[in-house]
C-alpha cells in the first residue's frame, strides 16, 4: 500500500493534488489525538481510587498506614492536579517519553517493546490463517452454490461467529492440548527455543481460535466476489472457447482471494489490536492485550494512556491509508 | 415491510417489559434510622451466626478443605477449650431475633471485596439462610479505595456515630503472628470501624502483647478469645487452608511444608527433581516486577530464593536457627538482640555481605511505605527510631555494629521482633543505598534483584516466565540436584496453574483456592498438600451507631 | 394484452397478497429457521415462570454438580441452583442486554443520522466528527475503561453499550440519508416548504428502515458476546445476577469444565444457536430489502 501510494505521488499526473490531499488528513489527525488523549486521561481520572490503592493487597490494608500511601502517592506524582498531570503527560508524549508503568517503574517504551511483537505476531497469524481459510472456503462455497456444500459452509461459517472465544478457547485447550497432546499449553515461548519456528507451536492454537471469528466474514466476502466474477461475460468467452472448468475456476480463484487482501486487511488490521485481549487472557500469552487488562484493573495511567493511545493512532493512520488508497484507486473521489 | 417491522418491534418491546419486570422491587424505609443499630444487641449477632450452616457450607461448597472457625485463632495450642461453636440452629436464630426486636424490614448491607466467583456464590448461600430466619440482606462488592471505606474509625470510639457506612464487612486477615489477629479489637486501634470501647476489652489484648514469654502469651490470647467469643464483636466464619502442589518427579527430602505465604526454611538445596536436566517447575513468575519483600515477605518463592534472612524460621513460621546470623542471642527481657554475623557471605554479583547491610535495610525498610505492620512494628520499637523518623537523628541510635556483630536495642518491648527478623530478608546496601525507599518497588533494581540467596536470577522474560539458577557460591551447599527453577509467570491468582500442573509443569507450587486443589488433586502424579495457616475469613460486624443504609 | 388486461382487471394475476419483502423473506429458509429459533428461546425466557418450577436462586448445596436428571433437566451448579432455570431467566437479561443496548443505540444514532443526514451543516460535522473519535477506539479497550469508571452494574453495562454503539448506527443512517435526500420527491417536498423535521422523519427515514433493523439484529448478536467476553475478563455484570455470560464464566474452572460439562455447554450452546439465529435474521431481512435481488 505504501508503495502504492509512493507511485501515486510521483506520478506527475495525479501527484499534485496527492500530497496536499495526506497533509490535510494528517493534520486533522493530530487534534483528534489530543482530545482522544484527553478524554482517556479524564476517564482515568473518574475511576474510583488510584494506582496506589492497588498496589496493596486488600487483605493487608487494614494494617497499612494511610499516611505513609500518601507518601507514596506524593513521590508519584499522583495528588497534582488532573491538569497538571495532563500536560505534563503531553509533554512527555511529544518528547518521545511514554512514562512509567506506576507499579513497576519499568518505562513504559520499554514494556511495550516487549509485549507489542508478541501481539503483532498473533495477529497477524491470526490475519493470515482467517484470509487464506477464508478465501478458500469461500471459493469452494461459491463453487457449489446452491448445493449442499454451500450451506453446510455457511452455517459453519455462521457458528464460527457466534460461539464465545474463550469457551471455544478453553474447549480447545481440553481436545488438543489435554487429550490429544498435540501443542503446549501456553506462553509464547520456552526458554531456548525463541527462534520463530521452533515457537511455531505456541503460535498455531491462539492464532487459530482468534482467526476462526474472523474467517466468516472474509469467507462470505470472498463467495459473493467470486460469484460475481463467475458471472461475467469473459467467463461465457472462456468458456465458449472451450477452455477447461477447471482452469476457469482456478484463474478466478486466485484473483478473488487477491482481491479481499487489500480492502480487508486494512479494515480488520484495527480490530485485531483490541481483539486479542480475551485469547492472551485464555492462552497466557504475553502482549499487550494482557498488559492493558492488568493496567486497567489496576489504573496504572501511563500503560493505559499509551496502550490506548497506540491503537487509536494505528485506526487512525489505517483509515487515513484506505483514504488515500480509495482516493488514488477511484477518480470519482473529489481531492478538494 | 413496515408490517414486519412492527412485529419484530412489538416482540422487542415486549422482551424489554418482561426483563426489566424482573428487577429487584426496592426495599421498603427503616424503621431504625437515627436510633443507633440493631447489631450493637449481642443476640442479633449471635443469631446471625446461628442461621448460617457453617458445617454443610464446609461440607458442600468448600468439600471439606477450610475448617469452620470458633475464633480468628485456628486450632490447636493457641485456641481456647471450650468456646461455643454457634452451630447451626435456625430456630435458636428466630427466638434470638425475636427477643431482640429485630425490625422485619431492616435489610442488611453486606460488602466484600474479593471478585472470585467462590465468594460470590459464598454471598449468595449466607443470603439465603438468613432470609430463612427472616434476614434481608444485601451484598455489594467495593471498588477503588478499600482502606477508605472499610477501616477508618469514628472520632469518638465508645459512642460512634460510626464513619463506614456498611452493617457487615466480610474479610480476611492473614496474620503473622496471632497479634495481628487480635490488636483491631483495642478501641485505640486505628484500623478499628466497628467493635466500640467495651470495657475489660482493651486490658486483655494489652495483656497478649506484654510479655515476650510464649506461654504467657497463650494464656493472655485465651482470655481474650473467651471474651470475643460470648460476645461475637466479630463472627469468624472459617479458616482458609493453603494447598501445597507438588508432583511426583519432586522429592523433597523429608522437609516439612508449611505456611507459604510467608518465609519458612524448604530445604530446597536437599530437593532431588526427576528431570534430566535438573529444572524445578514452579509459577509466581514476575509479570512486570519482582515484588520487594515489603507487604508480603515470602508470598513469592523467589522472595525465599533469591534472599536470606538473619534467623530461619521454621515450617511453623518459629525462629529456628541462625541463617545470615550464625549466632543470636535474645536478652531475658526480651529488649535487646544480638546477631554474630557470618563472614563467608557474597551477593549474587560478587560483593561481600557485611553488617552495613543490615544497618542499611532496617533504616531504609522502616521508611517504606506498605511495609508489613508486623515488621513495621519491630522496627520503630527500636531505641532511637523515632528521633531517625522525625529526621532528627541521621541514623538509628538502637542499632550498634562491632566488626561482624549487630547489636539491637528497643526502647519497647516487641514480643514479634525475632520473628521479623525471620521473614524480612537483607537487602544490599552497595545496589540501593542512596534510593528513595518510598519508591522502592518502583526501582529498576527489582528487573533483576540481587540477594544473598540459594538462589539468583538467570533470565526474566516479564509476563511470560523467569529463569532462576543455583547459587554456586551459596555458603550453604546441598544434596540435592536442582540446577534450575523456571517459574511461570503469573500473579498471587494463578488462573493457569491448573493448566500448567495437567501438562505436567509445575512440581511445586500452592494456593488458597479450593478450585484449584480439587482440579490438581485429580491429576495423576500431582499430590495436594493441605496445610494450616494463619487465615481465617470473617464477617466485621459495624456495632457502632449508624443509619440503615438500604432503605 | 386484452388477455392480460382481462386478468388483471380480474385480479388473478397477482401472486400473492402478501407484502413482497415478507414474500422474499419467507423463501429464505435460512432466515426463517432463524426467526423460529429466537422466537422460541424469546418465549422460552419470556414464560420462564410457567415452565420451571424453580427459582432461579435457589441454593441446594446438598445437589450440588448433580448432572441432568429427573428432578433437574440440566442439572445443578457449583452451589445446587437448577441449571435450566437460570439459563432460562438469565435470558431475559442477556436479551435484555443485547436488545436493550441495540435498540438504544440505534434511537440515538439513527435519530441523530436521519436529522442531521439530511439538514448537513454544523449538527452534522459535529457529530460525523464526535463519532470518528468514539469509532477509533477498539471496542474492547472503550467498554474496559467505561465499566472500570461507572462500576459494575447491569444499567451501566447498558448504558456504555449504547454510548459505544451509536456511532456505527448514526454513519450508516446518514449515508442512507445522504443518497435519499438527492432525490426527487424530496426536493419537491422542500418546494413545498414542509419542514426538516418532517421532511427527513417522515417521508426519508422509513426508506431506509431495512438496513437500519438488519444493523439492529446484528448488534444484538455482537452485544451478546461481549457481555459474555465481558463477564470473562471480570468486567461483566455483578456475578450474583444470571445472565448468560455469568453462568458460562465458571467455565474457566477446569474442573467444571472437564468434569461438569452441564453447567456450561448448554448455555454456551444457546448463546451460540441464539446469535446464529439472529445473524440468519439479519442476514434475511437483508436480502429481503435489497430491492437488487429478484423476489
Amino acid at each position: 500500500m505504501v508503495l502504492v501510494a509512493i507511485a501515486a505521488v510521483t506520478n506527475t499526473r495525479g501527484g499534485r493534488f496527492m500530497i496536499p490531499f495526506i497533509i490535510r488528513k494528517v493534520l486533522v489527525l493530530i487534534p483528534m489525538l489530543f482530545v482522544i488523549s484527553f478524554l482517556i486521561f479524564l476517564g482515568i481520572e473518574l475511576m474510583p481510587g488510584d494506582a496506589v490503592d492497588f498496589m496493596i493487597p486488600p487483605d493487608a490494608l487494614a494494617t497499612i498506614s494511610q499516611a505513609d500511601l500518601d507518601l507514596l502517592r506524593a513521590e508519584l506524582g499522583l495528588d497534582d492536579p488532573f491538569l497538571v498531570r495532563y500536560g505534563t503527560w503531553i509533554a512527555q508524549v511529544v518528547k518521545g517519553d511514554f512514562g512509567y508503568s506506576l507499579q513497576s517503574g519499568v518505562s513504559v517504551r520499554d514494556l511495550l517493546a516487549q509485549k507489542l511483537p508478541a501481539t503483532i505476531e498473533l495477529s497477524l497469524a491470526a490475519l493470515v490463517i482467517s484470509t487464506l481459510l477464508g478465501s478458500l472456503l469461500g471459493v469452494v462455497s461459491a463453487l457449489n452454490k446452491g448445493r449442499l456444500g454451500d450451506h453446510v459452509l455457511t452455517v459453519a461459517g455462521m457458528i464460527g461467529v457466534a460461539i464465545p472465544q474463550f469457551l471455544f478457547g478453553l474447549v480447545m485447550i481440553v481436545l488438543v492440548v489435554f487429550q490429544m497432546e498435540l501443542l503446549p499449553v501456553g506462553g509464547r515461548m520456552t526458554p531456548g527455543n525463541e527462534a520463530f519456528f521452533q515457537r511455531l507451536d505456541h503460535l498455531i492454537l491462539p492464532a487459530t481460535v482468534l482467526g476462526l471469528s474472523m474467517t466468516a466474514g472474509v469467507m462470505r466476502y470472498s463467495r459473493a466476489s467470486m460469484l460475481d466474477s463467475l458471472s461475467k461475460e469473459f467467463i461465457r468467452t472462456a468458456r465458449s472457447k472451450g477452455i477447461p472448468e477447471w482452469r476457469v475456476n482456478l484463474i478466478h480463484g486466485l484473483r478473488v482471494a487477491m482481491t479481499p487482501v487489500a480492502v480487508l486487511i486494512g479494515f480488520r488490521l484495527p480490530i485485531l489490536i483490541g481483539g486479542s485481549v480475551v485469547i492472551e487472557q485464555v492462552f497466557q500469552w504475553p502482549g499487550v492485550g494482557q498488559m492493558f487488562v492488568a493496567a486497567v484493573r489496576s489504573q496504572n495511567t501511563p500503560v493505559i494512556m499509551m496502550i490506548a493511545f497506540f491503537s487509536v493512532s494505528i485506526v487512525l493512520v489505517a483509515s487515513i491509508l484506505v483514504d488515500i488508497a480509495t482516493a488514488l484507486l477511484d477518480p470519482r473521489v473529489k481531492l478538494s | 415491510m413496515k408490517k414486519l417491522s412492527a412485529i419484530v418491534l412489538f416482540l422487542c418491546l415486549a422482551a424489554i417489559l418482561f426483563a426489566a419486570g424482573t428487577q429487584e422491587a426496592t426495599s421498603l424505609p427503616a424503621a431504625w434510622e437515627a436510633q443507633g443499630t440493631p447489631l450493637a444487641d449481642v443476640r442479633i449477632r449471635q443469631a446471625l451466626r446461628l442461621a448460617i450452616d457453617m458445617e454443610t457450607i464446609v461440607d458442600e461448597l468448600f468439600e471439606g478443605m477450610a475448617q469452620r472457625a470458633v475464633a480468628m485463632t485456628s486450632p490447636g495450642s493457641w485456641l481456647a477449650d471450650g468456646l461455643d461453636p454457634y452451630s447451626y440452629d435456625p430456630e435458636k436464630a428466630k427466638a434470638l431475633l425475636d427477643e431482640a426486636g429485630w425490625p422485619a424490614d431492616y435489610t442488611l448491607d453486606v460488602v466484600y471485596y474479593y471478585g472470585d466467583q467462590q465468594t460470590v456464590d459464598l454471598m449468595a448461600i449466607i443470603q439465603q439462610y438468613w432470609a430463612t430466619v427472616g434476614v434481608k440482606s444485601s451484598f455489594r462488592k467495593l471498588e477503588g479505595d478499600l482502606a477508605a471505606q472499610l477501616w477508618v474509625p469514628p472520632a469518638d470510639r465508645k459512642n460512634g456515630p460510626s464513619e463506614v457506612k456498611w452493617d457487615l464487612a466480610y474479610a480476611a486477615v492473614a496474620a503473622l503472628s496471632e497479634n495481628e489477629f487480635y490488636d483491631r479489637f483495642e478501641s485505640t486501634a486505628s484500623n478499628n470501624s466497628s467493635i466500640p470501647w467495651q470495657s475489660g476489652l482493651d486490658e486483655k489484648v494489652q495483656a497478649t502483647r506484654a510479655t515476650a514469654d510464649v506461654e504467657q502469651q497463650k494464656v493472655a490470647f485465651k482470655a481474650l478469645q473467651k471474651e470475643i467469643n460470648a460476645n461475637m464483636y466479630n463472627i469468624p466464619l472459617y479458616h482458609q487452608l493453603s494447598f501445597i502442589y507438588t508432583s511426583d518427579a519432586l522429592d523433597i527430602a523429608g522437609s516439612t511444608l508449611g505456611n507459604d505465604q510467608f518465609s519458612f526454611e524448604k530445604n530446597i538445596l536437599d530437593w532431588r527433581i526427576n528431570r534430566a536436566d535438573g529444572t524445578l517447575y514452579t509459577n509466581g513468575g514476575p509479570m512486570e516486577f519482582y515484588e520487594a519483600p515489603t507487604v508480603n515477605p515470602g508470598l513469592y518463592l523467589y522472595q525465599e530464593l533469591l534472599f536470606d534472612k538473619l534467623v530461619n524460621a521454621d515450617a511453623n513460621l518459629t525462629p529456628a536457627e541462625g541463617m545470615l546470623a550464625k549466632n543470636y542471642s535474645v536478652s531475658p527481657d526480651g529488649m535487646q538482640i544480638t546477631f554474630e554475623l557470618r563472614d563467608d557471605v557474597k551477593w549474587h554479583d560478587g560483593r561481600a555481605f557485611s553488617a552495613k547491610d543490615v544497618v542499611f535495610t532496617l533504616e531504609y525498610l522502616i521508611k517504606t511505605p506498605g511495609l508489613n505492620a508486623v515488621a513495621l512494628n519491630t522496627f520503630k520499637s527500636l531505641a532511637g527510631a523515632k528521633e531517625y523518623l522525625d529526621g532528627k537523628a541521621s541514623s538509628i541510635s538502637g542499632i550498634k555494629v562491632n566488626g561482624n556483630t549487630v547489636t539491637l536495642t528497643f526502647s519497647t518491648l516487641d514480643p514479634n521482633a525475632l520473628l521479623t527478623f525471620s521473614q524480612w530478608p537483607i537487602l544490599p546496601s552497595h545496589l540501593l543505598a542512596g534510593s528513595n525507599p518510598v519508591t522502592l518497588q518502583q526501582n529498576s533494581f527489582w528487573q533483576k534483584p540481587v540477594g544473598t540467596g540459594p538462589f539468583k536470577v538467570s533470565q526474566t522474560v516479564l509476563g511470560n516466565y523467569a529463569i532462576l539458577e543455583r547459587n554456586a557460591a551459596y555458603y550453604r551447599s546441598g544434596n540435592g540436584n536442582v540446577k534450575k527453577i523456571f517459574m511461570h509467570a503469573s500473579g498471587e491468582n494463578d488462573s493457569n496453574l491448573v493448566k500448567n500442573a495437567e501438562s505436567g509443569r509445575i512440581d511445586y507450587a500452592w494456593s488458597k483456592s479450593v478450585a484449584d486443589a480439587q482440579s490438581i488433586g485429580a491429576i495423576d502424579g500431582m499430590t495436594v498438600n493441605p496445610v494450616n495457616i494463619r487465615y481465617t475469613r470473617v464477617f466485621w460486624v459495624n456495632q457502632y451507631p449508624h443509619p440503615a443504609n438500604i432503605k | 394484452m386484452d388477455r392480460l388486461l382481462t386478468l388483471e382487471n380480474q385480479g388473478k394475476l397477482k401472486t400473492s397478497t402478501m407484502n413482497r419483502s415478507v414474500r422474499k423473506l419467507s423463501a429464505n429458509m435460512l432466515a426463517l429457521v432463524g426467526l423460529a429459533l429466537f422466537l422460541l428461546i424469546l418465549t422460552a425466557s419470556i414464560a420462564a415462570p410457567l415452565i420451571s418450577s424453580y427459582e432461579p436462586n435457589a441454593i441446594d448445596l446438598k445437589h450440588r454438580l448433580s448432572p441432568p436428571g429427573e428432578t433437574h433437566l440440566l442439572g445443578t451448579d457449583q452451589i445446587g441452583r437448577d441449571i435450566f432455570t437460570r439459563i432460562l431467566y438469565g435470558g431475559r437479561i442477556s436479551m435484555f442486554v443485547g436488545l436493550g443496548s441495540a435498540i438504544g443505540a440505534a434511537l440515538i444514532g439513527v435519530s441523530l443520522g436521519t436529522y442531521a443526514g439530511y439538514t448537513r451543516g454544523v449538527l452534522d460535522s459535529a457529530v460525523m466528527k464526535l463519532s470518528e473519535i468514539m469509532m477509533s477506539f477498539p471496542q474492547i479497550i472503550l467498554v474496559s475503561i467505561l465499566v472500570t469508571i461507572a462500576g459494575q452494574s447491569l444499567w451501566n453495562l447498558i448504558l456504555i453499550f449504547i454510548l459505544t454503539g451509536w456511532p456505527s448506527m448514526y454513519r450508516m443512517t446518514r449515508s442512507q440519508m445522504l443518497s435519499i435526500r438527492e432525490q426527487e420527491y424530496i426536493q419537491a417536498l422542500q418546494a413545498f416548504g414542509i419542514g426538516s423535521f418532517t421532511i427527513s422523519f417522515k417521508h426519508m427515514l422509513p426508506n431506509a428502515i431495512g438496513p437500519i433493523f438488519v444493523n439492529i439484529t446484528l448488534s444484538t448478536a455482537m452485544f451478546i458476546l461481549q457481555e459474555a467476553a465481558l463477564s470473562f475478563l471480570g468486567l461483566g455484570v455483578p456475578l450474583e445476577q444470571a445472565t448468560w455470560g455469568n453462568i458460562l464464566n465458571v467455565a474457566q474452572d477446569l474442573n467444571i469444565l472437564r468434569n461438569a460439562w452441564w453447567v456450561w455447554l448448554p448455555v454456551g450452546v444457546v448463546i451460540t444457536l441464539f446469535v446464529m439465529s439472529v445473524n440468519f435474521i439479519g442476514d434475511g431481512l437483508r436480502d429481503a430489502a435489497d430491492p437488487t435481488q429478484v423476489g
